[in-house]
């Protein structure tokens, strides 16, 4: 499994979503409520671009007559056909045992090899006896 | 895309180009359709659809709208890199949804119509047809079928035009002598008349099913059965004696069920043959000879053998066309919504049997 750096955290805050391509496949970056999810750009179903689907919540299984609203940013509904699939961790809300889109790894590192991050050089300062030293 | 998908490369193998059978356009705005109106038409249209049993998701497919802004169908090129450019269509057959057949006062409906033909002709089968690639569908409004019949002269030497089309949603099933004007009008232009569901259970029409569903599930669901009961209509009031060249495709309505109806239809009319006189052939036999089906939304059972079963029983090497609804929610993907079949099968639903059907070249 290689290591693919695809953006910036600060690119995507919590409910957005962008699509990336990663070695010729396309998949989806998710930032719910501040953890990062991926899941392939592709329906299970018919093969739809999934990841441009809607993200929102779902009604919860209940007992007739009865709606409760939950999970809310955490499913994404394909925008073909509808289907709803947990971005978490990938499986569908219908079936979760059979049908599901894959869904791929997501860490978080220090920016260090990610060319020109937005900050200027630091340098290590201490205080010594009362004055501030910055160390060249 | 990296990985070969033998579906793909099945699709790829009709040779003469997939022909779509049921596309949708859509106006930029409705200010395009008003456009075409005379007073007091055009003061009084608003647009819109059917204003309930609306999709509580998304109506159209959310990759469907343009980037450059307007409502999904609306931008033809953008209609071509999705749909033609894609899958190697050949032609759109094109079905404007303008949800006339649900007014009660049938000169508002008829206007309603007018307007969208009009439209229809200069834009998709006309600016925007360079390479010939759209075909259109004359929409009438049923509620005055002889308003429908003149409407259906009106175009019917249009090169583009192939078809006439009305909604399933009506006040009586259509083998009833009240339409048979646009069976006429069909005939005499030889031009099939397609139904297409959008306004059962709406305005002055009934759903063949005891009063209102619930809900966009139950609706959805039950649209088929609009559809299994114009075609008993048809069939048992016959039309297709009366109308020997009157031809008619179901657009949207299911394909599952045509088996078993054919077969009950068939024994019942070896019982009951002296109630409908006219009938001097079995019922399914005016099926095969008259009526063709569209794929779209093709039932997927979870054995693909079923499926092959059912298409096998219904000769849908013969009257099925496919269909893919673009850009609506269920739209079906050429590549996707299909089962494995032998290359002649599937050449004759995505290409030949629209093609014969529609005399295109
Ligand atoms: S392609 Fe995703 S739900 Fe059908």
């Amino acid at each position: 499994m290689g290591r693919h750096v695809v953006g910036r955290v600060g690119e995507l805050p919590p409910g957005d979503r962008k699509v990336v391509e990663v070695e010729g496949r396309s998949i989806g970056l998710f930032n719910v409520n501040g953890r990062f999810h991926a899941l392939k750009n592709s329906c299970p179903h018919q093969a739809a671009p999934l990841c441009l689907g809607s993200v929102k919540g779902m009604t919860m299984p209940g007992k007739p007559g009865e709606y409760v609203w939950d999970r809310e940013g955490e499913i994404l509904r394909c925008p073909w056909h509808g289907w709803e699939f947990d971005i978490l961790t990938g499986r569908s809300v219908f079936n979760p045992h059979k049908t599901r889109v894959r869904s791929y790894e997501v860490t978080v590192e220090p920016p260090a090899e990610f060319g020109d991050e937005e900050r200027v050089e630091t340098y290590p300062v201490s205080v010594e006896d009362g004055l501030v030293v910055v160390h060249l | 895309m990296t990985q070969t998908d033998p579906l793909m490369e099945t699709a790829g193998a009709v040779r003469t180009g997939i022909i779509d059978c049921d596309v949708h356009p859509s106006p930029r705005s409705m200010d395009e359709i008003r456009g075409y109106m005379p007073m007091p038409w055009k003061d009084r249209y608003q647009g819109g659809g059917r204003g309930f049993y609306s999709n509580p998701v998304h109506g159209s497919r959310l990759d469907a709208v343009p980037p450059g802004g307007g409502p999904a169908g609306s931008d033809p090129g953008f209609l071509r890199e999705q749909l033609t450019e894609a899958y190697g269509t050949a032609h759109a057959i094109l079905l404007p949804r303008a949800f006339c057949n649900m007014h009660p006062d049938p000169d508002y409906g008829t206007a309603i119509a007018a307007a969208f033909n009009d439209w229809l002709a200069e834009t998709w089968l006309g600016e925007y047809n360079h390479d010939g690639l759209f075909k259109g569908s004359i929409t009438v409004a049923h509620q005055d079928p002889q308003a429908a019949a003149r409407e259906i002269d009106r175009w019917a030497d249009h090169p583009h035009f192939v078809q006439v089309m009305t909604d399933s949603g009506a006040r009586a099933p259509f083998g009833q002598r009240q339409y048979y004007p646009i069976y006429e009008a069909c005939e005499r232009n030889g031009l099939p008349l397609a139904i297409h569901p959008g306004t059962d259970g709406m305005g002055v029409n009934v759903q063949p099913s005891p009063g209102y569903p619930t809900r966009y599930i139950e609706w959805h669901t039950c649209l088929s059965l609009s559809f299994q009961a114009h075609l008993v209509s048809f069939v048992t009031e016959g039309v297709f004696e009366r109308f020997p060249g009157f031809r008619v495709v179901l657009v949207e309505g299911g394909v599952s069920w045509l088996p078993a109806l054919t077969w009950r239809m068939d024994a019942e009319w070896k019982a009951l043959r002296s109630e409908v006189p006219w009938l001097t052939r079995p019922p399914s036999e005016y099926v095969k000879d008259h009526v063709r089906l569209t794929t779209q939304p093709l039932e997927r059972p979870d054995s693909d053998k079923h499926l092959l079963n059912v298409f096998e029983a219904m000769d849908a090497g013969s009257v099925l066309m496919f269909a893919s609804d673009y850009p609506h929610w269920d739209f079906d993907s050429p590549t996707h919504a299909f089962p494995k079949m032998p290359d002649e099968l599937r050449e004759r639903i995505f290409s030949e049997n629209a093609r014969s059907f529609y005399g295109l070249g």
